[in-house]
């Protein structure tokens, strides 16, 4: 995707290899410092994991794993008996990891295509076609973004459940699957900043807006819609309420639901600190490997066509 | 974006709007089956499993399916259950919120059951049967446990104080001074310098370990956090309870009682309110900031688990009208109105609330069974383990309990009074201005 | 796709969607327009106007979920013009938005200037993307965990430097900064990368010309950068203060709108009043003021920062 390097300028002339120079170092150090702020608290994730929940709270000054043990881990992919977990201070509570993975993918993965897929329409229909009232209805569906959604939430759940649709699937996605405020002002943006000439040279020939749509737009807005599908992919996943009111039975349940296994157990008390610590590892897992996987391109492209 | 925040656990209040579909079918189709059941205490699970496990092995065409759920989702999830028509059959159920579900016909009410089956109430330790029964003069639960309150102690740390065992026994408290209670807390401080509380010299600023942990302000019902105190000086928190409709946060003696409270993390005795949000006390008493734990008798498993602490459990102290005070808290399994395995779940509610499954969990030695001869064998079964729980059980032998109050409006004063005693317990605002929240506790019930 | 690259730049950026200012194509898809939106409608109909049109007339409603809702006017609104805890969470609110909104914009800023002149690595950009994969409510644990009094370990490296440990959550001055600081922490490296982005578009040629001139850095950024940047800042603004506006889970894993009332914000007080305490009808009609602020806001930062023009012609 050379659009959005091309669109970048050329690097600024001043960067040139300079013997030492004072400001670069403190910058430098400033982003370090940023750098390391960020990735530091996954390490303290990692060294929480990697102890036994019991020894914990008598091991607060130390860096290292309190009592290292693989436990947590154990704990979290289900391999570990209640006996054993309670022993090591966790939760004996059951969770059953590759089923809530599961969900969390189909939840996640039919969310963000179906969003992504009918803003991309919205948006195109906002950016480039001409009728009448078209922006005060996209004023509307940016007015969207202003309602606390703690207000719309107990409504929407009484309409999934006159659905009849609680605790499945479906009644999970449907509030998501259309779309999404933000990807609709994202790509409409996009939309607007895109070249007319080619789409009005297939309009010459011919070409309807469907086929343009497709064979045109879509293609060229690849990069904008990876960037807004990997966003739109770590929201779903980290998505709690919405999935904990609706999918709280265990065959629909998400990770992020699941994870509430290792939160106290009883009143006043402690949470496995050990476990969760895990969960949330093995949970960021997926996001972290697509991360990797498409994120030099997602990185390079993020957010600049939500802004031109 | 930060969009999503709270969709919320639309919980609590929903729930209760789906009217009782309580009506069963026909009797022998809501006599067999699956029914679902749920309970938070993961440690329980166990105990329960197998109480399923031999219900269904007497009860061939009955089958239990238990669901555990984290005390924190626990509510809001069972709350969309009743809303959603998704509730369980069978669940365990708390005296802070029964009310309110009993009051919304989300309960099934079980007295000609209990009548027809011979259910004898007498066998459980006394009031438990009681509290189950609304106001409506209904019973919606069998009393499954109960749990009350004592003082966990670092022995260690007593022993390096020279604090006996002994002496923890014979503890005294009054509002005044403290009594011995506070002596012993003050000796078991320990600042950064190793200075003693009760030393000259003790740096009130710089303390290493507290002689008393702090759980946090206590809200309305106080339950591990001062009620073991205030209720010792002839306060209690209603007017009468259950259902009573007045409550007492404006008597001078509980003030009095909750002025010398605060004035503990004031003197350096005890972390100051705002230092426990965050890690639970029983952590903290693990680190090592904290010699004495007051807290309830459901923790001694976590408390006993910690590596490398030996602790013990001490009653808590007499009080100045010479007895000892412990809120008596009971839990129960009840039925969902809307349940469409009636009969079922009756007879898995006796099975729970009968000496077959409260004897195996007495046996795992987690919690007290509500049945007396069933406390009595986990009160052994504790003991095999290492663990003394007389401090627990001599409440209850006593008669030196009061019951968790038992109110309308619950979720409301509980809503009033905790920045209120947060306040207060944080030295914020002295305890006199309890009298003011105590007004619109009370005008709730007008 | 480097045609299409050429192409946009050499129109000039469009700000405003290309309004029938040319008239020069027939004025008519509505009817494939209704097409392409009508996925888009199904959703915004059902699952944001009717809830919200419900969650109005539920504000006037006196409704505890059971039974039905009774209609009492304007009741609600007026205990809460009296309700001093509803005054109180517009305060607390106030000042989280305020703090946040200042950290993460500068922090965001001065982040997004460093990538763009010393390391333009995607390495680095990753790294502080990091946060974001973080669920907020994780994002909210771990910091509890991590900034525990006793025993958190930040607190233990403050001990270490020889201070005195610091109440993050539990005291009344520390605890909104902290849920500033935290929700900062996790939104940081994104917004970063929305300026970083902003930054990029920035063509070369400008700067050259400023340094012929005998600019200062400082003039540069004041004079070129800021100005040039503005539909971006703008953009990132807008969505931040209302993000903040909502802040909720990171209060309700860790605080719980305490220690006394101090992080009592808003969306808590709602979720307190509505689901806690079983009153739908109040806990809506606060939720229609906040509403009403939202869109207030929003209205005057689109007004005043001009969000929709672009410096660059």
């Amino acid at each position: 995707m050379t659009t959005t390097t091309s669109r970048a300028p050329l690097p600024a002339p001043t960067r040139r290899r300079r013997p030492f120079n004072p400001r670069r170092a403190g910058a430098w150090a400033l982003l370090v410092l940023a750098i390391a702020v960020s990735v530091l608290p996954f390490l303290w994730v990692l060294r929480t994991a990697l102890s036994t929940n019991a020894a914990l709270a008598s091991n607060s000054a130390s860096l290292l794993p309190a009592e290292f043990t693989f436990g947590a881990f154990m704990r979290v992919f289900g391999l570990q008996s209640p006996a054993d977990a309670v022993a090591e201070g966790g939760s004996g509570a059951a969770i059953d990891f590759w089923l809530y993975l599961r969900n969390s993918i189909v939840f996640s993965s039919i969310t963000t295509a179906g969003a992504v897929f009918f803003s991309s329409m919205a948006a195109y229909a906002f950016a480039r076609l001409r009728w009448r009232g078209r922006n005060a209805v996209f004023s509307l569906f940016l007015g969207t973004m202003l309602v606390p959604p703690i207000f719309t939430a107990l409504p929407n759940f009484l309409l999934i459940k006159n659905l009849d649709l609680l605790n499945t699937m479906l009644g999970m996605v449907l509030p998501y699957v259309f779309m999404t405020p933000f990807a609709i002002f994202f790509l409409r943006q996009f939309f607007l900043n895109m070249s007319r000439e080619v789409e009005e040279a297939a309009m010459l020939d011919g070409a309807k807006h469907l086929r343009i749509f497709f064979q045109i737009v879509l293609p060229n807005a690849a990069a904008p819609i990876a960037t807004l599908a990997l966003l739109t992919f770590i929201g779903q996943w980290n998505e709690y309420f919405w999935p904990l009111l609706v999918g709280s039975q265990d065959d629909v349940r998400v990770l992020q639901v699941g994870l509430g296994v290792f939160k106290s157990q009883s009143p006043q008390g402690a949470p496995d600190w050990s476990g969760l610590m895990a969960a949330t590892l093995v949970s960021a897992l997926p996001v972290l490997i697509l991360f990797a996987a498409f994120g030099k391109k997602i990185v390079n492209s993020i957010g600049f066509s939500g802004i031109k | 974006m930060k969009k999503t925040l709270g969709a919320v656990a639309v919980a609590t209040a929903v729930a209760l709007s789906l009217s009782a579909c309580g009506g069963s079918s026909s009797s022998a189709e809501s006599a067999k089956g699956e029914i679902s059941y749920w309970l938070w205490d993961a440690n329980q699970l166990p105990a329960y499993q197998q109480c399923a496990d031999d219900f269904t092995k007497a009860n061939p065409d009955i089958t239990v399916k238990i669901t555990q759920r984290g005390w924190d989702d626990y509510w809001s999830t069972l709350t969309n259950g009743f809303v959603g028509g998704t509730a369980p059959d069978v669940f365990t159920n708390h005296l802070g919120r029964y009310g309110e579900l009993a009051e919304n016909n989300q309960l099934l009410a079980i007295d000609d059951a209990v009548e027809k089956d011979n259910v004898d109430l007498s066998a459980y330790n006394e009031g438990l049967a009681e509290l189950w029964v609304g106001q409506d003069g209904k019973r919606y639960g069998l009393p499954k446990d109960w749990d009350t309150i004592g003082l966990f102690y670092n022995k260690a740390m007593l022993a390096s104080a020279g604090v006996t065992e002994d002496q923890m026994k014979d503890l005294t408290w009054n509002p005044e001074d403290g009594g011995s209670y506070e002596k012993v807390i003050a000796h078991l401080t320990v600042d950064k310098n190793g200075k003693r509380g009760d030393e000259a010299g003790f740096d009130k600023n710089n303390v290493a370990v507290y002689g008393l942990g702090l759980n946090g302000g206590g809200d309305s019902s106080g339950q591990t956090e001062w009620s073991y105190l205030t209720n010792t000086t002839g306060w209690s928190h209603t007017d009468k309870n259950p259902w009573g409709t007045q409550y007492n946060y404006d008597d001078p003696k509980f003030q009095e009682s909750m002025e010398w409270f605060a004035g503990l993390a004031n003197k350096g005795y005890m972390p100051k309110l705002e230092t426990t949000v965050g890690a639970s006390m029983a952590d903290t008493f693990a680190a090592g900031k904290s010699a004495i734990n007051a807290h309830g008798s459901w923790m001694t498993g976590q408390y006993t688990g910690y590596q490398g602490i030996e602790v013990g459990i001490a009653p808590t102290p007499v009080g100045p009208e010479g007895e000892r005070a412990s809120m008596f808290n009971g839990l129960a399994d009840s039925i969902w109105a809307g349940t469409k395995k009636k009969d079922a779940s009756i007879k898995w509610v006796e099975y729970l609330a009968s000496a077959d499954c409260q004897d195996v969990v007495a046996s795992k030695a987690v919690v007290f069974p509500a049945l007396k001869s069933s406390s009595d064998k986990a009160a052994e079964a504790f003991k095999a383990k290492g663990v003394d729980v007389t401090a627990f059980t001599e409440h209850v032998k006593n008669k030196t309990t009061f019951l968790y109050p038992i109110t309308d409006n619950t979720a409301k004063v509980k809503g009033i009074m905790e920045p209120a005693m947060d306040a207060v317990v944080s030295g914020k605002a002295p305890a006199s201005s309890l009298t003011q929240a105590n007004e619109q506790v009370n005008a709730l019930f007008k | 796709m480097t045609t299409l690259a050429k192409h946009t730049r050499s129109a000039p950026p469009q700000s405003e969607a290309p309004a029938p200012r040319g008239g020069h194509r027939r004025l008519g898809d509505l009817k494939i327009a209704l097409l392409f939106i009508a996925p888009a409608m199904i959703g915004f109909v059902f699952f944001y106007v009717v809830p919200t049109i419900r969650g109005v007339y539920l504000s006037f409603t006196e409704y505890n979920i059971l039974g039905d809702p009774e209609w009492i006017g304007m009741d609600n609104y007026t205990a809460i013009a009296k309700d001093p805890l509803f005054w109180n969470s517009l305060a607390v609110t106030g000042q989280y938005v305020f703090l946040n909104i200042v950290l993460q914009t500068a922090l965001a800023l001065g982040l997004a200037l460093l990538m763009h002149q010393v390391a333009k690595s995607t390495l680095i950009r990753g790294a502080l993307l990091l946060p974001y994969l973080m669920s907020n409510v994780i994002a909210a644990l771990l910091w509890f965990w991590m900034l525990d009094y006793q025993i958190g370990v930040v607190n233990q490296f403050i001990e270490w430097a020889g201070l005195s440990r610091v109440a993050f959550f539990g005291s009344e001055e520390w605890a909104i900064p902290t849920q500033a600081v935290i929700n900062t922490w996790r939104h940081m490296g994104y917004t970063a990368l929305l300026i970083f982005a902003g930054l990029q578009a920035i063509p070369g040629h400008v700067y050259e010309v400023a340094k012929l001139d005998g600019a200062s850095p400082f003039q540069t950024f004041r004079k070129i950068t800021i100005p040039l940047l503005r539909p971006v800042l703008v953009l990132v603004l807008v969505v931040t203060v209302i993000g903040s506006f909502q802040v909720f889970d990171t209060v309700a894993v860790t605080t719980q709108g305490g220690p006394v009332n101090a992080t009592r914000v808003i969306q808590y007080y709602i979720y307190q009043r509505a689901f806690t305490e079983s009153d739908f009808g109040y806990g809506s009609a606060i939720a229609v003021i906040l509403f009403l602020i939202l869109a207030l806001v929003a209205f005057i930062q689109m007004k005043f920062l001009k969000g929709n023009e672009s410096d660059l012609d």
